[in-house]
């Protein structure tokens, strides 16, 4: 399909449709360009537990610091 | 006599795309005479190290019998966890002991996080070269 042929079917959307396509072609480009690493389709787990409270840690470290205290380091 | 660092190259994560590899590490995990070898995170944004719920179970931990509940965060946040000690060899490395939270769920990776891998260990991450290397502290 040609632009000449596609032009008159965008020509009827909504604003906000044509937007969509917009981002759809800006992504599709970049991809194509390598400008953009990440894939909109792929989902990327952030396993770290960041934010934990401090006490979290800290009960941790007594077990440590008991079980040293215990059997010696 | 100082040890001299180790160098790992970065791995493929199991769960995400392939050419994203992370710093994972071999590390072998010892609770009373159970023994496991996984790869393990090493992570410098978490908080705590994080054990998967059922490498505790082959480890013979029993759930029941730790009594540190922890508090996790993140996408772990509704995830319980207990405090649970365990001893850490890496390669030719001497064993420390690792304390971790052991979380109620296996929708995690293991993870060595700053209480206590860091704390025991000095990473050098080169991202450009695919590497990490590690370096006990207490390496006379």
């Amino acid at each position: 399909m040609s632009t000449t042929e596609l032009i008159p079917l965008i020509n009827p959307l909504s604003t906000a449709e044509k937007f969509q396509l917009l981002q759809y072609l800006v992504v599709e480009l970049g991809k194509e360009a390598g400008a953009f690493p990440l894939d909109t389709n792929s989902t990327y787990p952030v396993w770290t537990p960041y934010g934990i409270p401090a006490e979290s840690a800290d009960k941790l470290a007594t077990m440590l610091a008991e079980e040293r205290a215990a059997y010696g380091s | 006599m100082a040890v001299e660092p180790v160098r790992f190259p970065y791995q493929p994560g199991g769960d995400v795309r392939n050419e994203s590899a992370l710093p994972f590490l071999q590390v072998r995990l010892q609770y009373q005479r159970h023994v496991v070898d996984r790869f393990g995170l090493v992570d410098s944004g978490a908080t705590v190290n994080v054990l998967p719920y059922s490498v505790g179970i082959q480890l013979g931990a029993i759930w029941e019998e730790q009594r540190v509940e922890i508090a996790l965060a993140g996408n772990l946040a509704a995830v319980p966890a207990r405090g649970i000690l365990l001893s850490a060899t890496i390669l030719h490395l001497s064993p420390v002991r690792l304390a971790f939270a052991w979380a109620y769920s296996d929708e995690v990776p293991l993870v060595l996080g700053q209480m206590n891998f860091f704390q025991e260990f000095e990473v050098c991450f080169y991202q450009a070269e695919g590497m990490f290397a590690i370096c006990p502290r207490n390496n006379g």
